[in-house]
């Protein structure tokens, strides 16, 4: 488990994550670029509070997670972050000039053509749910994320990766469609669904996915501990 | 002037755009750095429509503009595109150790975290226009849009770019930051140092080409049911 305590990489996470340890916070995709690269790494978790305190803040201007640390160098952002590490490292980039440009290509779409209609869609579900609009918007929004998928999706085709091997833009794009699991939305493409469990399966994602699920149990132990 | 039909690298951009979009769709991100590499390229124009058809969508599988196509390379996404012109060519990158990884840093900051909230407010402000919901959304974004220009004021402080030199994230950031127009100017006109930041950007050489042959692009004509929209607009 590459998760240890002096590894010369330090990347922060939520000392209680809002999701329950489902993965959907962004240091899983840290964690996981990580896990396949082989690379060690250290957590350091923040609370609320400390995610908005300038000693954050100056690792992440806009007081949120995760953070990379390597040395002098400090980045934010979880898809820079995950570049760094897919330059840095072998396995999440190919080798060929051009195919490494288009697995770039496919870490932005995840995350600005894919993820912006699912983070809309779910932020309305926890900001306007109490609007008289919020149920005759909803529908406009799902109907903003089946258009990319629908795209997505058939594009895909029956390839088990975006182009040719996994790469740093499967790993991205799966983490977004993670999101939507569960909402009988990406459950209507078969081949998504599939391409979502390749990527779940992989012994790095589990292996990423445990550790940050491990930290949710025991800030629930921390809790309970506190109460008694 | 770096367009040249002969080229070797084509980028595509629509030939025509509502007069509110224009200074904004996202090939002007391409030129610009294309630009300040001082790279010609040539321009596929695209008619209303014809980026869903099966020709395009070849290129950019959700039916966008822009693409780049150089050789056997074809890729889509301005942030991609942006970070592969800043590999290739001198003039993206800051100084220093991890060059690269800073400046993606910011393109990415630009897209993920600054963008979302001022895409939204376009949604609520043109597409959304008629629904009963617009107006009463329009508060809640404009605090999101105000806190992270707060944020980024206070990151960028006294310094004239984001990160040393001026890089591909300083391009981007410009660039979304300049969504932020019209009712909403007040947003950015609170921080004079951000003003300041876009404004120098906004004056680069190479930005200026970019803008005037961006907008000479628009040669095509309105469709039909554009008239209807406008009337509307002026209603």
């Amino acid at each position: 488990m590459p998760e240890t305590n002096d590894a010369p990489i330090t990347i922060t996470a939520f000392e209680s994550s809002p999701d329950k340890g489902q993965g959907l916070a962004r240091d899983m995709r840290v964690r996981w670029a990580l896990e396949e690269a082989g690379q060690p790494y250290a957590v350091r978790l923040v609370s609320f509070a400390e995610m908005k305190e300038p000693a954050h803040r100056a690792l992440h201007p806009f007081g949120q997670i995760p953070t990379y640390e390597e040395g002098d160098l400090a980045l934010f952002e979880s898809g820079a972050i995950v570049l760094h590490i897919a330059e840095r490292l072998a396995g999440l980039l190919p080798d060929d000039a051009d195919a490494r440009a288009r697995a770039i290509t496919w870490m932005f779409t995840a995350l600005n053509t894919i993820e912006p209609p699912i983070v809309e869609r779910e932020q309305a579900g926890y900001l306007e749910r109490d609007k008289s609009w919020y149920d005759e918007r909803l529908p406009l929004l799902e109907d903003r994320v089946l258009e990319r998928l629908d795209d997505l999706s058939h594009r895909l085709g029956d390839g088990d990766w975006l182009d040719g091997t996994f790469s740093a833009g499967d790993l991205l794009m799966v983490t977004v469609l993670r999101r939507l699991e569960g909402a009988g939305i990406v459950e209507e493409y078969p081949n998504l669904a599939a391409y979502i469990a390749r990527g779940e399966a992989r012994p790095a994602y589990q292996r990423a996915f445990a550790d940050q699920l491990a930290v949710f149990e025991a800030s629930l132990k921390a809790e309970t501990s506190n109460a008694d | 002037m770096p367009i040249d039909p002969e080229a070797p690298i084509t980028i595509t951009a629509f030939d025509w755009v509502p007069p509110f979009a224009r200074g904004q769709v996202r090939d002007l991100r391409v030129r610009w750095a294309l630009e300040e590499v001082g790279q010609p390229y040539a321009v596929r124009y695209l008619t209303r429509g014809e980026q869903k058809q099966d020709d395009h969508r070849a290129r950019q599988p959700f039916g966008q503009v822009p693409t780049y196509e150089e050789g056997d390379l074809t890729l889509f996404e301005s942030g991609a595109i942006v970070l592969h012109i800043a590999d290739r060519w001198p003039g993206l990158l800051p100084d220093g150790p991890d060059a690269r990884s800073r400046a993606a840093e910011w393109v990415f900051a630009a897209l993920n975290t600054v963008e979302p909230d001022l895409s939204d407010m376009a949604m609520a402000t043109i597409f959304e226009r008629d629904e009963s919901w617009s107006k009463p959304r329009i508060p809640a974004i404009r605090e999101r849009i105000g806190e992270k220009l707060r944020e980024l004021s206070d990151r960028l402080g006294d310094s004239p770019w984001l990160d040393g030199e001026f890089s591909a994230g300083d391009l981007m950031m410009i660039s979304v930051l300049r969504m932020v127009e019209g009712d909403d100017a007040f947003l950015i006109e609170a921080h004079p140092n951000l003003l300041a930041y876009r404004t120098r950007g906004e004056e680069r050489p190479a930005f200026r080409r970019a803008l005037s042959d961006h907008m000479a692009g628009f040669t095509g004509k309105a469709p039909p049911e554009f008239a209807a929209w406008e009337e509307g607009e002026k209603a």
